[in-house]
């Protein structure tokens, strides 16, 4: 197809101010007029709350409110499936993150010592720090249904059998790291209530109408009283999917006489308050046939959630749906937990449960390609699902599915072809460099069981320019290009002509959530959807104000022409005004999904995927193990590309967040206490820690998606690490299975390998 | 003691400034670049009643050599001492220490008294003072004494310096032409991290690859900063070879008394005092040969 915008590199329409700094996020805002809002959090992970005493607190000059759980007109809870979280905890604390009060203050010093102030009278509970532990019967119950929130089951085929007729098994257990979201904007907003009790809540969100939703319960108010906006976002990565404080800000709003209150987590907050990636325990067992063929997988993975579900059960359920990878094994049983504990609460994060066993089959790949001594893409090729066969999950994948070609073009790729000579030239002696792939998939959109849709509007405005409008925020991944792109593409004008918004319950429709890489796919087609609306209204309405034949009017690029006549945009928004009818169009369409849910599963199968193959390589430092990846090679497979330039923005800052991820990144928490404290010892990586980069998309376009895209949000940063993984062993033969791969572990693996050859010498 | 109650005074001289340090009956502390001072000051830890800024005291900012020493001001930032064209010449181990320590903006406004008087066991500049002999020069209203630096520190946060003292000057020896020094850090990751374990190494080179004379100097293994001394007595034992890099590096395991926290284990901090030696001895050879 011949576009102009679509498929094109359009720069940002976001990117210059926010690279200068001009644009201001929701938490930059001041106000004269304006209180600071702080939240007492728990002084233990699990206690008994016997008594909350705030006389001393709102005493105290300069404060405005003090509010507990008895302040909350509503539902006390919160939470995206089950609201188990309390807002303010009134008999149990859960977590060192629970909210058990809030103070408002003429400035944020106030506002602390408001805090301190605040007497809570605990009786410390036993502290349920390790999820196998909870598990069990001795383990305090946390939640009356008890510590397992969810569980899910997969099983097809015959999996003992399938066992013992195999030629080779591999067996190991996986850790993975509670990893942060680290985005450059913690937590925080604004909220303010009108004289006529409206309220207003500036706070950056994945899900504007969610969060007016959970608002409107907690308050008891009418949702149509709240508005919620909710973009533009200093990122989210899935850490904004909850609700963080927007429940905190109506609250204190309520109560400051009509002056705006702000809260903004300092960074040691966010740590101890907002989710995190699920840890998880993966056991996998994975068998083979001598000719590579794998006839069998078993699974068993356990996440913890801590205190609160959040989202943990659907990361628990598409953990399971891809613990296969996009491999086709006949005999499967797979199983997954989702448990409570007293170690703060785990969410969504780009990835969602993928990232966890994804590190265990690619790793289970690579060992059973070395026991056979097969080329590992080999391996691969012969055992991925083509679209229209059955999955290692049991269903036929009718949607686009680019497994295969990513792994030719890794095979063809200069990395790879040289792998031995860029091995080779390693910077000093004691230095082995290892070069590695892995490949994977994730699920686009909702599963089974949970309403999809989309929905957009395009309005003229007076100057001739298009307002086009999504609920689906900004949150970073560049959305809002994408959408400007297929407004200018379908509306025959210069993307200079489109202006954009986003996630503001006021101003955009209900179009879900920026969750599940679905925001491209689905605003994308709500746009598309909205587009001709707003073509039509143009052509009629020009047929109208000329009194011609609508066949005889021409949408021109920025104008319409018709009999040698040119109307601007500018005219037909002012006939329309003057005529008191609408120049706002709106599409709607429901998300394609597959027809019968896998029993057990917790809502596989998606009826799309997006696919994604690395290739890396490392150099291993052995008198150290400090691991630097120093190239790494991206191959996507999103569909058609929309913006091959924001493409490679996804791809580059996934690849990073999946190197700290797998080297550096893990928040830990002992006995229910956060050892992680802020940026000095949680470590992302930095410039120094970038390699080159390199992204060479496969397009397999996906009928169903707006110009046959999918989505690739999330898979971007997915394979990198079980390749990581598989690099480092091939640099020194040393094999990591706990992550972060930290330095003293990739040296601890060192010296035991060299322990090893030293025993079977003897 | 809130944040907004703290007073902050700005001394225009160094007299001025001994002279703020001498009143007794208050809690005061000094604050230069500000970039462990705020941070404790935000953690609570550090709410003096009154701030003493020297930030601007430009009369204790230079680096200069006079009769047999180079001569470093303590409002020296980490930035000048890496555009030292002096120290690069003649104290390369500390350009080297300097340039790890933070991030750029870090070094642009920690000073080099500041990262002393924190007097952090994993303090980067540290290690390369002691291998370039640092004297510290310290100054109240009526006295003013100098004193090695190994003689400074007492523990992790912990000097001689009395409250009513400040330091006024940094000492070093020069290297000599066939002088030469390394730094190694081993942190979390490559920039902006807190050393795990780092190491001073300055050696005087005699021919070939033998060694006259040589100072080592570990970080981040025991209370202080501490001198490697039975490694140091082993570098001139012969030729600078692979053996004898190995085997002094193997003594470094017994020179060091790490703990345990959250950044690594002992037991690592141990085989790291051991392989950062091995690997800035290659390196300085590796260097030396070059030349």
């Amino acid at each position: 197809m011949n576009t102009k915008w679509v498929g094109k590199r359009v720069q940002r329409i976001d990117g210059p101010e926010k690279v200068t700094g001009e644009l201001k996020y929701m938490t930059d805002y001041h106000f004269d007029n304006m209180v600071w809002g702080k939240v007492l959090r728990s002084e233990y992970p699990h206690a008994k709350i016997k008594s909350i005493d705030i006389e001393a607190a709102k005493n105290l000059p300069g404060v405005i409110c003090v509010l507990t759980h008895k302040d909350i007109p509503g539902f006390n809870g919160f939470g995206i499936v089950v609201p188990d979280q309390p807002v303010l905890c009134s008999d149990i604390v859960r977590c060192t993150g629970d909210a058990v009060a809030l103070a408002a203050a003429e400035t944020l010093e106030i506002a602390e010592q408001a805090l301190t102030l605040i007497k809570v009278d605990y009786e410390p509970l036993e502290v349920v720090a390790d999820a196998e532990y909870a598990l069990t019967d001795s383990a305090p119950k946390l939640h009356p249904d008890g510590n397992l929130h969810s569980h899910v089951k997969i099983k097809n085929g015959n999996i003992e059998e399938a066992f013992e007729e195999a030629d080779i098994i591999v067996e190991n257990t996986f850790f993975s790291p509670r990893q942060m979201h680290a985005f450059i904007e913690t937590e925080g907003g604004w909220g303010v209530m009108d004289e006529e009790g409206f309220l207003t809540i500036r706070c950056p969100g994945q899900y504007a109408y969610r969060d007016r939703m959970q608002i409107a319960r907690s308050l008891a108010y009418n949702p149509e009283r709240i508005r919620v906006i909710s973009s533009p976002i200093g990122g989210a990565f899935g850490g904004k999917d909850e609700i963080t404080v927007q429940i905190y800000l109506a609250l204190l709003a309520m109560h400051t006489n009509g002056r705006p209150v702000k809260i903004h987590l300092s960074r040691e907050e966010s740590v101890i308050a907002g989710i995190k990636r699920h840890p998880f325990k993966v056991k996998m067992k994975t068998a083979a046939k001598k000719d590579g063929t794998l006839v069998a997988n078993q699974v068993t993975a356990i996440g913890d959630t801590g205190a609160y579900a959040s989202l943990g059960g659907a990361v628990i359920a598409l953990a399971i749906e891809h613990s296969c990878g996009p491999y086709k094994i006949p005999n499967v049983d797979l199983e997954g937990f989702c448990v409570y504990t007293n170690n703060g609460i785990a969410g969504a994060f780009r990835g969602f449960g993928v990232n966890q066993v994804c590190m265990g089959i690619e790793t289970h790949m690579d060992m059973i390609a070395e026991k056979l001594g097969m080329n590992p893409i080999e391996l691969r090729k012969k055992n991925v699902y083509h679209q229209g066969e059955v999955s290692s999950v049991g269903h036929i994948v009718k949607s686009s599915v680019g497994t295969y070609k990513t792994l030719e073009t890794a095979e063809n790729c200069d990395l790879w072809k040289n792998r031995e000579k860029y091995k080779s030239e390693v910077s000093e002696p004691w230095k082995k460099r290892g070069v590695s792939l892995a490949t994977s998939f994730h699920g686009i959109g909702m599963g089974i069981g949970l309403p999809d849709y989309g929905a957009a509007t395009i309005e003229l405005l007076p100057d001739g320019k298009f307002l086009v409008g999504v609920g689906c925020e900004e949150i970073g991944g560049g959305n809002s290009t994408v959408y400007a792109q297929i407004a200018a593409e379908m509306l025959n004008c210069d993307i200079s002509n489109i202006m954009i918004v986003q996630g503001d319950t006021q101003r955009t429709l209900d179009g879900g959530t920026v969750t599940a890489s679905r925001s491209t796919y689905t605003g994308g087609r709500a746009v598309a959807a909205a587009a001709p609306k707003m073509t039509e209204l143009l052509i009629q309405t020009a047929a109208e104000m000329l009194n011609l034949q609508a066949s005889r009017i021409d949408i021109r690029p920025n104008h319409i022409a018709a009999d040698g006549q040119i109307i601007p945009y500018k005219s037909i928004h002012k006939y329309l005004y003057d005529h008191h009818q609408s120049a706002r169009v709106e599409g709607h369409f429901y998300l394609p999904k597959e027809k019968e849910e896998i029993k057990g599963s917790g809502g596989a199968p998606h009826h799309l995927y997006g696919y994604l193959t690395h290739v890396v390589m490392v150099e291993v430092d052995t008198l150290t193990g400090e691991t630097d990846v120093l190239r790494v090679v991206s191959i996507p497979d999103a569909g058609k590309v929309m913006n091959p330039q924001g493409l490679e923005g996804q791809a580059e800052g996934g690849a990073v967040m999946g190197i700290g991820y797998t080297l550096f990144e893990d928040v830990l928490i002992e006995n229910g206490y956060h050892k992680t404290r802020n940026f000095t010892d949680y470590i992302i990586p930095t410039i120094r820690e970038t390699p080159l980069i390199e992204t060479f998309p496969v397009e397999k376009p996906e009928q169903s998606g707006p110009f046959g895209a999918k989505g690739i949000g999330e898979v971007v940063m997915i394979p990198i690490i079980a390749a990581i993984m598989s690099a480092i062993c091939d640099a020194t033969g040393a094999r990591i299975f706990h992550l972060p791969a930290t330095p003293e572990r990739v040296f601890n693996a060192l010296k035991d390998l060299k322990k090893q050859k030293v025993q079977s010498a003897r | 003691m809130l944040v907004s109650q703290i007073d902050m005074i700005t001394p225009s001289s160094l007299s001025e400034c001994l002279n703020q340090l001498s009143k007794a009956g208050r809690k005061h502390k000094l604050i230069a670049g500000g970039t462990d001072a705020a941070v404790r000051m935000k953690e609570g830890k550090w709410r003096p009643e009154i701030w003493i800024n020297i930030k601007n005291l430009k009369e204790l900012r230079y680096i200069e050599e006079r009769e047999d020493f180079i001569h470093i001001g303590p409002l020296t930032t980490h930035t000048d001492m890496i555009q030292s064209q002096l120290l690069q010449r003649k104290a390369d181990v500390l350009v080297e220490a300097a340039r790890e320590v933070g991030a750029t903006q870090m070094q642009n406004m920690g000073t080099i008294g500041g990262n002393i008087g924190t007097a952090s066991p994993a303090g980067d500049t540290l290690p390369a003072l002691y291998v370039l002999g640092a004297m510290l020069e310290l100054t109240s209203l009526t006295n003013k004494r100098t004193l090695p630096i190994e003689e400074f520190f007492t523990g992790p946060g912990r000097t001689v310096l009395k409250e009513n003292e400040m330091i006024t000057k940094i000492l070093i020896k020069p290297q000599k032409p066939n002088g030469l020094g390394i730094f190694q850090k081993l942190g979390p990751r490559k920039a902006q991290s807190i050393s795990i374990v780092n190491v001073a190494i300055s050696l005087t080179m005699d021919n070939d690859r033998k060694c006259a004379e040589g100072k080592i100097a570990f970080g981040s293994v025991a209370p202080t900063i501490i001198r490697a001394r039975k490694c140091e007595s082993m570098l001139t034992l012969g030729q600078l070879n692979e053996e004898l890099i190995q085997n002094i590096a193997k003594i470094a395991w017994k020179e060091v008394m790490p703990i345990s926290d959250g950044r690594a284990t002992a037991t690592y901090r141990r085989d790291m005092a051991s392989a950062l030696l091995e690997r800035g001895l290659y390196r300085l050879i590796r260097r030396w040969e070059n030349q």
